[in-house]
């Protein structure tokens, strides 16, 4: 993978192309060993993706996320 | 300025007045606002997006109206008849114009449906229901932006609902009004606030279910028009399955309920999600196994070619020589069996030759050969008492001058041979 993904989706649709080739048996050694390799980099980026939703929901109202950005300006 | 006139204008207004109640009364629908009463009349302004039109009542009729306590106040949708009217004023009274209603009473939902037909045809033409459908959508949004009431059972909905899909990101809270003339500016203002902040990827608009006027605010023209606008999708969830808004139209989704709402804000199933990768990964792995296990096989058939090569062509060495003997073999055979196949022809034809019907024929005619042949033979004559002369060298003399020429001579007779002298007579031959 020589670029991060630009969306969860865009990330497991590849994914799912890999699986698809993979499961084709029609791939040669080097590229069913680079499929996977590129396949392991899509599932990390896929659990990242979802870890980072996975902990704990946060709150904020719009006005404090005002006065958070305003803190953050000054 | 060659216009008619100059008329005194106390009776201009009372012309006025005249021409403006002889109007054609009719009915008009609009919400209302700013409701001042005096002692016997009560004021307010009935206005739409479009425009307004200031209005009186005498408290008289409205009474007759029969609203309920507090109908006529800010917000309420009301439906009102009469006409036009102008109050010339007097001396120290200012003049006026208001809508002179003689009934008055809460627009049904009849009234706000045609309303609202109309507005939804309006923005269709527009294109603007097609806007937010076309935006895309993130399945697995961080940061939600959510514009509901603050005590609402909507946002205890919506929360349950993010915690089913096992989601558990950044929601900002934007807090309005969802029932009264202040919510649709309200809800308006929150929804742009929240659409400016970068991080936040879809936008939720929910209230609980209620009447068409209950809901009025979500219909607000102002309202949809900013919704239509974003680049942020919107999903909204106003009132339950039956209500339609117009903000459902506009809105990238629309849901029933809250929690629909959290599952379209939201598309990824967090928890089915994870079990999907692990499922993926374990594919890859056996992917990758599977690949080099797969070969192990074909290396090692690999590996043992040559010798495997050397072998085969030793074996199909050895077998060619062996055909090649074969059919050498085969070959001598074949030709000594056409040699003696042509040599029984040669014989049978032979044979037959030999053993044909000339045969009796020409062994007759040999016979006669043979006799004709022993009648001339020498010693025959010789038999009979002929003798021949033969020279030295056993030449025949046939004749008398061979005989003196050769001067000796032998006399061959039957039983044997005689050696003889020439002698000349002359007198015998004389």
């Amino acid at each position: 993978m020589s670029e991060t993904p630009d969306s969860y989706e865009a990330a497991v649709e590849r994914l799912e192309q890999i699986i698809d080739r993979l499961d084709s048996g029609q791939a040669g050694l080097r590229e069913t060993l680079e499929l996977c390799s590129e396949g392991r980099e899509l599932v990390t980026y896929c659990t990242a993706e979802l870890d980072a939703v996975s902990e704990g929901l946060k709150e904020l109202k719009l006005d404090e996320l005002a006065a958070k950005l305003d803190a953050s300006a000054a | 300025m060659g216009l008619p006139g100059p008329f005194p204008v106390g009776r201009y207004a009372r012309k006025l007045q005249e021409e403006l109640r002889r109007r054609a009364r009719v009915q008009l629908v609009g919400e209302v606002t700013g409701v001042s009463r005096s002692k016997v009349q009560a004021y307010f302004e009935l206005r739409d997006p479009e425009g307004a039109v200031p209005c009186a009542i005498w408290l008289d009729d409205l009474e007759k109206a029969g609203l309920p306590e507090g109908g006529l106040r800010d917000g309420a949708e009301v439906v009102i008849a009469g006409g036009p009217d102008y109050y010339p004023g007097g001396g120290q009274a200012s003049p006026s114009f208001a809508f002179r209603a003689t009934h008055v009473r809460l627009a049904g939902e009849g009234d706000l449906l045609a309303r609202l037909e109309a507005l939804r045809k309006q923005l269709q033409g527009e294109g603007l229901f097609a806007l937010q459908k076309q935006l895309r959508r993130p399945v697995l949004p961080k940061t939600i932006g959510v514009v509901t009431a603050e005590g609402g059972a909507a946002r205890r909905d919506l929360l349950a609902g993010l915690e089913r899909r096992g989601w558990a990101g950044t929601v900002v809270w934007g807090f309005a009004p969802v029932q009264d003339r202040r919510a649709a500016p309200a809800i308006t203002g929150a929804i742009q606030d929240l659409a400016a902040r970068p991080e936040v990827e879809a936008i939720v608009v929910t209230r609980g279910g209620g009447s068409l006027a209950d809901l009025w605010a979500f219909c607000d023209e102002t309202l949809c028009r900013t919704v239509a606008m974003l680049r942020v999708p919107v999903v909204a969830a106003v009132g339950h399955e039956r209500d339609s808004t117009l903000i459902d139209d506009v809105a990238a989704v629309a849901c029933s309920t809250p929690t629909h709402a959290a599952e379209a804000a939201v598309p990824l199933d967090c928890v089915g999600a994870r079990a999907a990768l692990g499922a993926h990964t374990a594919s890859l792995g056996r992917a990758a196994g599977g690949a080099v296990r797969g070969r192990i096989p074909h290396l090692v058939a690999l590996a043992r070619g040559p010798a495997r090569a050397l072998r085969r062509e030793r074996l199909g060495l050895n077998q060619k020589t062996r055909e090649i003997r074969a059919a050498s073999e085969r070959g001598v055979a074949e030709r000594l069996g056409f040699q003696r196949r042509l040599a029984t022809v040669v014989l049978e034809r032979a044979r037959n030759r030999a053993a044909g019907p000339d045969m009796d024929r020409r062994r007759a005619a040999l016979r006669r050969a043979e006799v004709a042949l022993r009648a001339h033979q020498p010693e025959r004559t010789l038999e009979r008492g002929y003798a021949l002369v033969e020279d030295g060298a056993g030449e025949p003399v046939t004749d008398a001058a061979a005989a003196r020429a050769a001067a000796h001579v032998t006399l061959r007779f039957a039983d044997g041979r005689v050696g003889a002298q020439i002698e000349e007579d002359d007198e015998r031959d004389a």
